[in-house]
């Protein structure tokens, strides 16, 4: 069952105090973040954080096509390596 | 880099003709056909295929030489590979095959020695550098320019910025008060108790 909609998203609140201080601070930093609950917001939009997946912080570079899903997405909390037969990588 | 990279394998025989089952391991899973005739990892046996179906997971493929379908069963497991000289050179500067990255040395900005790149993911927010650090550590970058601003894979090195905090912990988890209310975010419209 969905989300009601008057409630509005989810989001936990450190994570807007946190998200803040690093927009204000203006330094190039990763904002490390437990919360994979939490809703991505326009507010996001630009900043790195690395997500926690039960082992490690994973760098999430937020985007304005990620707004509405959940951090946790972006986060997998298993790894499978692959061949890399001709995948290729595009830097942003 | 390595000159020969892994693009599929023979996972078994299909039927008694000879045909193979074959998974293909590339980016667009039926470029494998493309690159022509395939060989082993020593490079001593080519395999020419030709696709005959279409599996779950794998595609049904005919090996030139291949009748049978015991000769089809010993080639099971078989990796097939492609020279790196035959696939085509990335269109656009900022694009670099995972093969050719995959082991290069990576240092910082300040000549450094920083670790090697162990893999490259893509989990839907960009793709993200393995590193394995000098210190045995395993430290992930995003593949932007502000993070990794060179990339010089004829010259066999990868220039990374690492953010300043790359290895700081964490910080304290939220606190209980931290954690206790969800923060109330404006939206336009959904007015509470409208049913919506």
């Amino acid at each position: 069952m969905t989300r009601s909609v008057w409630k509005g998203p989810f989001v936990d609140g450190y994570l807007l105090k946190k998200a803040d201080k690093a927009r204000s601070s203006g330094r190039n930093e990763i904002i490390k973040i437990w919360s994979r609950r939490s809703t991505i917001l326009p507010q996001f939009v630009g900043l790195t954080f690395g997500v926690y997946n039960g082992q490690k912080f994973l760098p999430v570079l937020v985007t304005e096509n990620m707004i509405g899903h959940k951090f946790g997405e972006f986060s997998p909390t298993r790894t499978f390596y692959g061949h890399a037969a001709d995948k290729k990588a595009k830097r942003k | 880099m390595s000159s020969r990279i892994v693009v599929a394998q023979i996972v078994g025989a299909h039927g008694v003709h000879g045909r193979v089952k074959l998974k293909s391991f590339t980016g667009e899973p039926e470029a494998v056909f493309a690159y022509g005739p395939l060989t082993d990892a020593s490079g001593a046996r080519s395999f020419a295929l030709r696709k005959t179906g279409t599996g779950k997971d794998h595609f049904l493929a005919e090996v030139e030489g291949v009748r049978s379908k015991e000769a089809a069963d010993a080639l099971r497991g078989t990796l097939l590979h492609v020279e790196r000289d035959r696939l085509p050179e990335p269109e656009d500067e900022d694009e670099f095959y995972h093969a050719d990255l995959i082991g290069l040395p990576v240092e910082t900005t300040d000549g450094t020695a920083f670790g090697t790149v162990k893999a490259i993911f893509d989990f839907g927010a960009g793709d993200v550098l393995e590193i394995d650090h000098v210190s045995a550590k395993t430290v992930h970058l995003p593949f932007t320019k502000a993070e990794v601003p060179v990339v010089d894979v004829k010259g066999g090195r990868v220039v990374v910025n690492p953010p300043p905090n790359l290895f700081a912990p964490a910080g304290p988890p939220p606190s209980e008060e931290e954690l206790a209310g969800e923060i109330e975010v404006e939206i336009d419209d959904g007015e509470p108790g409208d049913g919506r």
